[in-house]
């Protein structure tokens, strides 16, 4: 069925004349040691949100270890030269704030929040994690046997399981196929390794510094210099990874569950990077096809069918690549029925051209839920904090909107032709291999892994 | 230290539907929410499950807007939508920018006055629904667990002890007379509130519930069957087996004090003291010092959000070499000290600082991308248990009075074994042996 049409009553209120969206003024400094700041008012809340990006993630510590840049981050909040484990927890509720460090394929972070009242003490703490932590052994070896269980419990996710396969077996060889360790590889961490790679990406060069809420932005740029102006260390040098190959031809890759009474479905293709000039005819693409409740995805296989709850498509973008993929956890018995409508849906879009009124749909849909940020602190700062990683244009947030309303029937045509790359989708489904193998086997060759990533067939 | 102050303005129609509308320009957008007084405690008997899915009924069509054109009127406005269901109300809600006020507030009119669906719409969302229930609960390792396995353990009124999400047979056994009834009997404007955040003026929003809400006639009160509990004077145990994860897990559950009282107070900030992350007694025991658990963590959880028993529950992960009663005893100790030493004057001022933080952090948190769920949810809970939407700026002050006495006497009373519920989930796999 796809688009049934639904004729809209008389009845329906008009919409009234756009209100302006107005994007605050972010203030760009850069301190005396070269780190990057970003400052920007929003006083909803009496709090402010901070977070301290380094340009390094899991990607960049691959050749020493797979995950060792989330490990390092785990470990960085458990210990500085002047404050045990203990004592930094203490300290964090004593000013009301709530702090997190981890990282991701691209970037390690420390992520923080708290009272207005208190912005200097906490950025202090920020200061003296980034640059002091001490790696206590006993805290280092605690986080490691954590980790070891996470691990493990990770593969009884059939979400994690999925995920795991589609990006094995998009990125091969590359970084960005890692998402996870293995056992054997956690329990090979050493101290040593984590304070190498703290040692080379939590630097000031590397960094980038958003603080985003209700204070004065002089004055917290002020508060910024004295607090991390001392901090010294250079860039990390990057070893640039080897493009992977793009998957030719569909292929089906059954990860089996024993006893699992839902199928996880989960296929994608090779897509771009934030940067990259087709991005927004990309995100409109998407939400038209499946990003959004009202897409057709959602409308066929949910509204429709009853097949599942939860379909979604996304573009997920890396530094260096991206993909395109869509999700969705079906009944055992309807896996093929699904595949098929997702494969039909992703056919319409790339050999019809889209109705002008439902573009038109789209176009608003895109353009205001991306003004809903502005209304939270966290809101803002995930906006902004995309526009700096990403190296997007200064005025990327004022121009998105008329960016999104250019698009035109023919620009969703090519570029659904060029990214929903259907010939070429990796299928990767998730469940009990008796119920759904069969199915799984109409839509391309077949391989089939354990939940330990096993081959089995 | 700086305080917040919510400009709130409220009002009630003719036919008792509540308005509250809390005016801000900081960003063009509007939060437009309907909250009805119903949630799954009260849902009828052998209809498990029935609230949640009459709450996905109401997206499949009302008299002027047909199935389909409510999602994508708000979608096509720039908005998003979604709704929820709780133990004591179910919300729909939406965020769209501020320029389609009046067609939302018309979208959820159509609905309020005249929800319009058929058989092919409830078997669709029956499958939805349990599709729903799968991706969440039945293939997900700890599932469910605990908000649906610790209820019927703890409590003995059915209204508190079901399986909220509902068993598949009484989800096969509902049909359109019982979602015509259960409309007719709650989703009613004298048993509503209507909730307008943001980029608004008050007298417009007002104006605007007038125009498209007066209209719709009221019903008869909507009978309130009594959810209290018969008092508890033992610990209750039960199991449940894990079907996918490979740690043994636990939780228990302490029932928590009657709502706005000195001692639910003391008892949240003693959740606080003992959940407050990674600087809670109980984290800190059992995962960085004594190193028994993997995860852990819990507390009362929507505190301001229910109107019936409720429980504070710590949730569990431990090490397979931990046997659950070595875990237990670790909690156990931690519960113990608290209840000879209580908290000192130190730890109680962090406490009350965090308390205060995180509250702020509340009324701003969004939801799926919709700016101040958080802010909506409490104005919609205050109006609705205490008919007193102002609360949101002055519950505060009961938190920050809590004296170290009442943490200690909280402790005593509250966290005692015959007023626990604990239910230990183990994995069928791994082959955890002892018995509770």
């Amino acid at each position: 069925m796809a688009t049934r049409a639904v004729e809209v009553n008389n009845a329906v209120p008009a919409l009234a004349p756009e209100r302006q969206v107005t994007w605050p003024k972010r203030q760009r400094a850069r301190l005396s040691n070269g780190l990057e700041v970003i400052l920007v008012e929003s006083h909803t809340i009496p709090k402010f949100h901070g977070e301290l990006f380094f340009r390094s993630g899991n990607a960049a510590a691959i050749d020493r270890g797979t995950g060792l840049a989330e490990m390092t981050a785990t470990v960085v909040r458990t210990g500085t030269a002047k404050r045990a484990s203990r004592q930094i927890e203490e300290d964090l509720r004593r000013i009301g704030a709530d702090l997190s460090s981890s990282a991701g394929a691209d970037t390690s972070a420390i992520s923080f929040a708290g009272l207005s009242d208190f912005a200097e003490p906490l950025l202090g703490m920020v200061d003296e994690l980034a640059r002091q932590a001490a790696f206590p052994e006993a805290e280092f070896e605690r986080e490691r046997r954590q980790k070891l269980e996470e691990v493990k419990l990770e593969r009884t996710q059939p979400g994690f399981l999925a995920g795991e396969r589609l990006r094995k077996v998009l990125f091969g060889a590359h970084p960005y196929a890692q998402v996870s360790p293995s056992e054997e590889q956690v329990a090979a961490y050493k101290r040593d390794d984590l304070l190498g790679v703290y040692r080379d990406f939590y630097t000031p060069e590397n960094a980038l510094l958003l603080l985003v809420g209700d204070f004065q932005p002089d004055a917290m740029l002020k508060a910024a210099e004295k607090v991390f102006g001392a901090w010294q260390g250079k860039k990390p040098e990057t070893k640039p990874s080897a493009a992977p190959a793009k998957p030719r031809g569909r292929r089906v890759y059954l990860v089996h569950l024993p006893g699992a009474v839902q199928t996880q479905i989960l296929a994608g293709c090779h897509a771009i990077t934030r940067k990259h000039p087709d991005w927004v005819k990309l995100g409109l693409t998407n939400s038209l096809y499946g990003g959004a409740f009202n897409s057709r995805l959602v409308m066929n296989i949910r509204e429709d069918k009853g097949y599942t709850y939860s379909p979604r498509s996304g573009v997920n973008a890396f530094r260096q690549h991206g993909y395109f993929s869509v999700s969705a956890a079906v009944r055992n018995d309807v896996v093929a029925a699904s595949l098929t409508e997702i494969f039909y849906e992703m056919d319409k879009l790339r050999s019809v051209p889209v109705p002008e009124s439902e573009l038109a749909d789209a176009q608003n849909y895109l353009s205001g839920i991306f003004s809903m940020g502005l209304a939270t602190q966290n809101g803002l700062l995930s906006q902004i904090a995309v526009v700096a990683l990403n190296e997007l244009p200064e005025d990327y947030l004022e121009t998105y909107r008329q960016k999104v309303r250019a698009l035109t029937p023919g620009d969703l045509l090519e570029t659904a032709r060029k990214y929903l790359d259907s010939a070429n989708m990796q299928i990767v489904i998730v469940g009990d291999r008796v119920q759904i193998e069969s199915q799984a086997a109409l839509f391309g060759e077949l391989e089939v892994f354990d939940a330990q990533g096993k081959k089995l067939s | 230290m700086k305080r917040l102050q919510i400009a709130i303005e409220s009002t009630t129609l003719a036919n008792g539907l509540k308005v509250v509308i809390a005016p801000d320009t900081a960003a063009p957008v509007v939060t437009v929410g309907v909250y009805y007084k119903i949630g799954f405690r009260l849902e009828p008997r052998g209809r498990s499950g029935f609230a949640h899915l009459f709450e996905h009924m109401m997206f499949q069509g009302s008299a002027n807007a047909p199935k389909m054109q409510h999602i994508k009127l708000i979608n096509s406005s720039g908005g998003v939508l979604n709704g929820s269901t709780h133990y004591d109300v179910t919300n729909y809600y939406q965020a769209v920018p501020s320029n389609a006020l009046e067609r939302v507030l018309w979208l959820e009119a159509d609905r309020m006055r005249a929800l319009k669906v058929d058989d092919e719409n409830l078997r669709n969302q029956r499958d939805v629904v349990k599709e729903e229930v799968r991706v969440n609960v039945l293939n997900q390792p700890y599932g469910g667990f605990p908000w649906l396995d610790l209820p019927p353990v703890a409590f003995r009124n059915w209204a508190n002890s079901h399986n909220f999400y509902g068993d598949f047979s009484d989800l096969d056994a509902a049909d359109l007379a019982d979602v015509q009834a259960f409309c007719k009997t709650y989703y009613v404007p004298n048993n509503a509130v209507l909730l307008m955040l943001g980029d608004l003026k008050p007298e417009e929003g007002f104006a605007l519930a007038k125009k498209l809400y007066a209209d719709i006639p009221a019903g008869a009160p909507p009978p309130f069957a009594d959810p209290a509990e018969p008092e508890q004077n033992e610990e209750r145990r039960g199991e449940v087996e894990e079907k996918f994860g490979t740690l043994p897990a636990m939780a228990i559950g302490y029932v928590v004090p009657k709502r706005r009282t000195t001692d639910w107070c003391a008892m949240a900030l003693l959740d606080q003291a003992l959940h407050g992350g990674r600087a809670g007694k109980l984290y800190r025991e059992l995962v960085l010092e004594k190193q028994v658990a993997v995860e852990l963590d819990g507390g009362i959880e929507d505190i301001f959000g229910y109107n019936g028993p409720t429980q504070m529950v710590t949730r569990i992960l431990h090490k397979p070499e931990y046997s659950s009663e070595q875990a237990l005893a670790a909690f156990d100790e931690v519960i113990r000290e608290i209840q000879d030493n209580g908290v000192s004057e130190d730890e109680l001022a962090q406490l009350k600082v965090k308390w205060q933080s995180d509250y702020f952090s509340l009324l701003e948190s969004g939801h799926g991308g919709m700016p101040r769920y958080g802010l909506m949810h409490l104005l919609a809970c205050f109006t609705l248990f205490d008919g007193e939407p102002q609360l949101v700026n002055t519950v505060l002050d009961g938190f920050l009075s809590v004296t170290r006495d009442e943490i200690l006497a909280a402790a005593n009373k509250y966290l005692r074994k015959e007023k626990r519920a604990i239910v230990f989930r183990r994995p069928a796999a791994a082959g955890v042996k002892e018995a509770a």
